[in-house]
């Protein structure tokens, strides 16, 4: 494939987004097997080292655009310098993160060049013609699709982070190229002003996207403590079992199941419950159930996607610790 | 009789709009309702500011002349959700229709438009203890005192009289069936006591209660009709929106039972698989399908009778008869069906049945509705 | 203010487990299927009328969809909009986000003057999100998406809200603009009997692609870089992917395994 296989390198804060290095990992992938380059653009005032460390992650080529003006995300300024490095360098395959400014971003810019662009992506494949395949989801997830942009270029996708894999950084040299694109400030029709940052609020439990449900293997003072840290670190709603309001370690308003309350979170988070079916009707619609419980055989490891056997004491510091990290990027 | 069973655009946005209201507003009050019997006025209010209260009211006055069927549609969503309210709306509808049906130009100016906004909010006080289905037993009187008739009695069981600032009152003017009149009490008439409220088993939330006449004094021009007309005004009114309104609310509640069974059934597991593999509970639900269906086609038929100004007495009555067996037939199954428990408290099966059970004696005992549908039935000797 | 709100007619997502595929033609039977207004659209809609309600003006809602879309236009209409356009042509079927936004376009700058285009930031059915910034763009304004709360400063300026993941970005965007909401804006009315009686005597009007003098070869399937090539259900069977063992590492591979089936 003669184009070049490009990632938009998101930065807030000076730091590359998480989904951004993702989208190098999978973009190597496609870049070896359409046997093309990969490379990477980037927007901002000021690149320091973000061009080296992109290229430690794989990318051939780092694209820098950097002017001032491109400190914060402005849509008008981002989409121009976009626009018109693209339209410099023709590459095949622009891949962007669908984070809340890529999802700003990616239509205005696949409208700017008249091609076709695809969102949220949760698979991505590419094929002897060097062709494409973006699978999407529609439908709150019930369909998927699998789209292609046969002739417009370059193909254009946005990504859902944590769908390709991070790459590791490696030894690796690379190209930096500077681009002159054209950055004038009179452009600016919407200008971000400032941002704000806010901690997630709680939300009732049948809202929440993330809920963590204690059973009876969580009702102890410290583990329940834990309990607490870990929804808090997920900004989740607590629900549990009959047997944790009786030991009061939750309201009834907070009982999931059959007597209770039915909730279809993002993510449910099962701590110390067996996985007894008048609590399992609650969760059965969740799209992601993870289990912790430190009997093996118990229920619900065969009703849950991820489990993870042991001590609830011993696990959740982990956990809690983990996700802390995921966090931060 | 060729049938068209599409709902005008116009029906469907009156039915979305109530189940909006339902699942929105009241779902997060009917625990309330169901423990504590209270009446949550800000939901009347917010029923009235949706207009719900204009539907069958002509245009002409202030109303939306929507028609029976959206009214039927309007009444099933909000049940199927509080049958309480469902009720209580209905029975605002029926205290217009007195004037609706036999106002007269200047009545109807009066008081429609008010209606049609819920400002004015009437009861339609029939029931007295000595005479609810046998209705010449009344004792309430209306004496002719110049241009006023001042009443007197003791109404029970009347829906809605202590958040209504009107009455329509059904009273003794003379003897024997020519001798009732019916009288519509304006706001603030001296003389006028709501009483006891009562406690019932079911549609708990529903304002029921006596309502207490003392030297009440009447204007001449608030009769309904003239002297002797009353029986007939109550009757008709009680036939034409009390009954279908009673159809409305068990729809709801029939809906509601099917709903709950079915997902309760895939849901429970015994015996390793979920109880909508076990025969008996297919039966159930079968048996629940088909009083749905029938229910639901009952009741809209009578309505679509209403709304081409055909005579339907029977119709309403056979329907209000028939759907009011089948919300309880259909809440009774969906105890058995959720065993035990069915009948907790926290759950909704036994507040179902209790609902049903209250509605029997609603617009008419069954057994009342038995002997209307018994005269229609001998017309087929001929 | 004049405002327009731009409205989809979608399959009602309480049904969406109704949704099957039809394994020849490979597309989404939607027969039998309850059709409602994008849920978001009625939040774009609630925030229109509420500024008509604050400052005047007139509230135009554009929609583009098979004849069947005439009855969200009525809805529109019996929840307050003034008036309600419908682009409905045979040449428009198989249109992707970027023909959408094109017609779309087209159609709305027929409407001038406007000071506010509102949309919902995406749809239940595609959820791409795309439409409001391609809008934006073949109409020349500047757009913002996510927005969760507006403020008008005049009629030529107004300050918004816009979610990040953690937090907002504050965005002062020169009107008219296009303004793609999420539900945190506000809470919507519900229909009233008499906006209902009210919407029989509005205008729904209704264009074809001749109407607004579209280029045939941007709008539907010719105008439409994108193709859906294959269509199917993902199967929700649960994983039963259980780590065991150390629990430190037990614990991190099933963080990343959870990154990677896209959970975290």
């Amino acid at each position: 494939m003669p184009g070049e296989v490009w990632v938009y390198a998101e930065c807030r804060d000076g730091r590359l987004m998480d989904v951004s290095i993702e989208l190098l990992g999978g973009g190597r992938r496609l870049a070896d097997k359409a046997k093309a380059s990969l490379a990477s653009i980037i927007l901002t005032d000021n690149v320091g080292s973000l061009a080296n460390e992109l290229i430690s992650y794989g990318a051939d080529k780092v694209y820098v655009v950097e002017h001032p003006l491109l400190k914060t995300y402005q849509s008008d300024l981002y989409t121009d310098a976009l626009s018109e490095a693209v339209s410099k360098y023709n590459p095949e395959i622009l891949l962007i993160g669908a984070t809340s400014i890529g999802m700003d971003l990616a239509p205005r810019v696949a409208a700017r060049l008249k091609t076709g662009l695809s969102a949220h992506v949760v698979g991505l494949d590419i094929d002897e013609h060097g062709i494409l395949k973006q699978v999407v989801p529609g439908f709150g997830g019930g369909v998927m699709a699998v789209v292609t942009c046969p002739k417009a270029r370059p193909q254009m996708a946005t990504v859902r982070p944590g769908v390709l894999p991070k790459p590791e950084k490696t030894d690796r040299r690379g190209e930096i190229i500077a681009v002159d694109v054209k950055i004038s400030e009179d452009r600016i029709k919407a200008k971000t002003l400032k941002i704000i940052e806010e901690k997630p609020l709680g939300k009732p439990l049948e809202e929440a996207e993330i809920v963590v449900g204690v059973g009876l293997g969580g009702c102890k003072p410290d583990t329940f403590n834990l309990i607490k840290e870990l929804a808090e670190t997920l900004g989740a709603a607590i629900g549990g079992t009959r047997p944790a309001v009786d030991e009061g370690y939750i309201t009834e308003n907070q009982m999931i199941g059959q007597s209770g309350k039915t909730v279809r979170p993002k993510i449910h988070i099962a701590l110390g419950a067996s996985g007894a079916m008048q609590y399992m009707v609650g969760v059965m619609d969740s799209k992601t159930i993870v289990a912790v419980n430190k009997d093996p055989n118990a229920p619900i490891f065969k009703m849950c996607d991820i489990g993870i056997v042991g001590d609830l004491n011993d696990v959740l510091p982990i956990l809690i610790e983990e996700i802390k990290q995921l966090r931060k990027t | 009789m060729p049938f068209d069973f599409t709902f005008t655009p116009e029906q469907e946005m009156l039915r979305k709009a109530a189940m909006e209201f339902a699942e929105r507003d009241a779902a997060p009050k009917v625990e309330w309702m169901d423990e504590t019997g209270e009446t949550p006025t800000e939901l009347v209010k917010k029923m009235m500011e949706l207009g719900f209260g204009a539907i069958v009211i002509p245009r002409e006055y202030g109303g939306a002349g929507l028609g029976h069927i959206a009214r039927i549609a309007v009444l099933e969503e909000i049940s199927r959700i509080s049958p309480a309210l469902g009720f209580c709306l209905q029975i605002v509808h029926l205290g217009q229709a007195p004037v609706i049906y036999f106002g007269s130009e200047e009545q109807k100016k009066k008081w429609l438009p008010g209606m049609a906004k819920g400002e004015l909010i009437a009861t339609c006080a029939v029931t007295e203890p000595t005479g609810g289905s046998d209705v010449l037993g009344i004792q309430t009187t209306a004496k002719r005192e110049g241009e006023h008739y001042v009443l007197n009695g003791r109404k029970c069981f009347i829906t809605n009289v202590h958040i209504s600032n009107m009455h329509g009152v059904l009273a003794k003017t003379g003897e024997g069936p020519k001798g009732l009149s019916f009288f519509m009490i304006e706001p603030n008439t001296p003389g006028v006591k709501p009483g006891r409220r009562e406690n019932k088993s079911g549609l708990r939330g529903l304002n029921t209660g006596e309502l207490i006449l003392e030297n009440v004094r009447v204007p001449r021009e608030n009769m309904i009709g003239g002297e002797g007309d009353g029986l007939r005004v109550a009757l008709t009114a009680i036939s034409n929106i009390g009954r279908p309104g009673v159809n409305g609310v068990a729809l709801g509640i029939v809906r509601r039972c099917l709903e709950e069974a079915a997902k309760y059934s895939k849901q429970r597991a015994l015996y390793g698989k979920p109880i909508s593999e076990l025969q008996a509970i297919q039966w159930y639900l079968a048996e629940m399908y088909v009083d749905y269906e029938t229910t639901r086609l009952l009741t809209y038929y009578a309505a679509w009778l209403r709304d081409k100004g055909a005579r339907c007495d029977a119709e309403n009555a056979a329907s209000k008869y028939y759907s009011v067996e089948a919300a309880v037939r259909c809440a009774h199954k969906l105890i058995q069906i959720f065993g035990a428990y069915g009948v907790m408290k926290e759950i909704i099966p036994q507040r179902l049945l209790r609902d049903a059970e209250v509605l029997c004696s609603a617009a008419g005992t069954q057994e009342i509705m038995k002997l209307v549908m018994f005269r229609k039935a001998l017309e087929y000797s001929k | 203010m004049n405002i327009i709100v731009c409205i989809k007619q979608v399959p009602d997502p309480r049904e969406f487990s109704k949704i099957t595929i039809d394994p020849v033609r490979k597309t989404i039977v939607r027969e039998g299927i309850q059709a409602v207004i994008n849920p978001l659209d009625r939040h774009a809609l609630e925030e229109a009328l509420r500024i008509r309600e604050k400052y005047g003006g007139k509230v135009t809602v554009v929609s583009m969809g098979p004849p069947q879309a005439l009855e969200a236009c009525k809805e529109a209409l019996a929840f307050g909009a003034d008036e309600a356009v419908l682009l409905c042509d045979k040449l428009l079927a198989g249109s992707d986000t970027l023909a959408t936004a094109y017609a779309l376009s087209k159609a709305i700058r027929r409407l001038k003057p406007y000071n506010l285009i509102l949309c919902g930031n995406e749809t239940v059915d595609g959820s791409t999100g795309q439409v409001p910034p391609q809008l934006a763009e073949f109409l020349e304004l500047p757009h913002v998406t996510r927005v969760r709360r507006i403020e008008l400063v005049d009629d030529g300026k107004a300050i918004v809200e816009s979610v990040l993941e953690h937090g907002c970005r504050v965005v002062e965007v020169k009107l008219p603009a296009v303004l793609a909401v999420v539900k945190e804006i506000n809470t919507p009315r519900i229909l009233s009997v008499f906006g209902i009686v009210a919407a029989a005597s509005k205008k729904i009007i209704q264009w074809s692609v001749s109407d607004i003098e579209a280029d045939i070869g941007m709008i539907g399937l010719e105008g439409s870089p994108t193709r859906v090539t294959d269509v199917f259900t993902p199967e929700i069977k649960r994983r039963c992917e259980i780590f065991k063992g150390p629990v430190e590492d037990a614990v991190k591979q099933a963080v990343r395994r959870l990154r990677e089936i896209g959970a975290f």
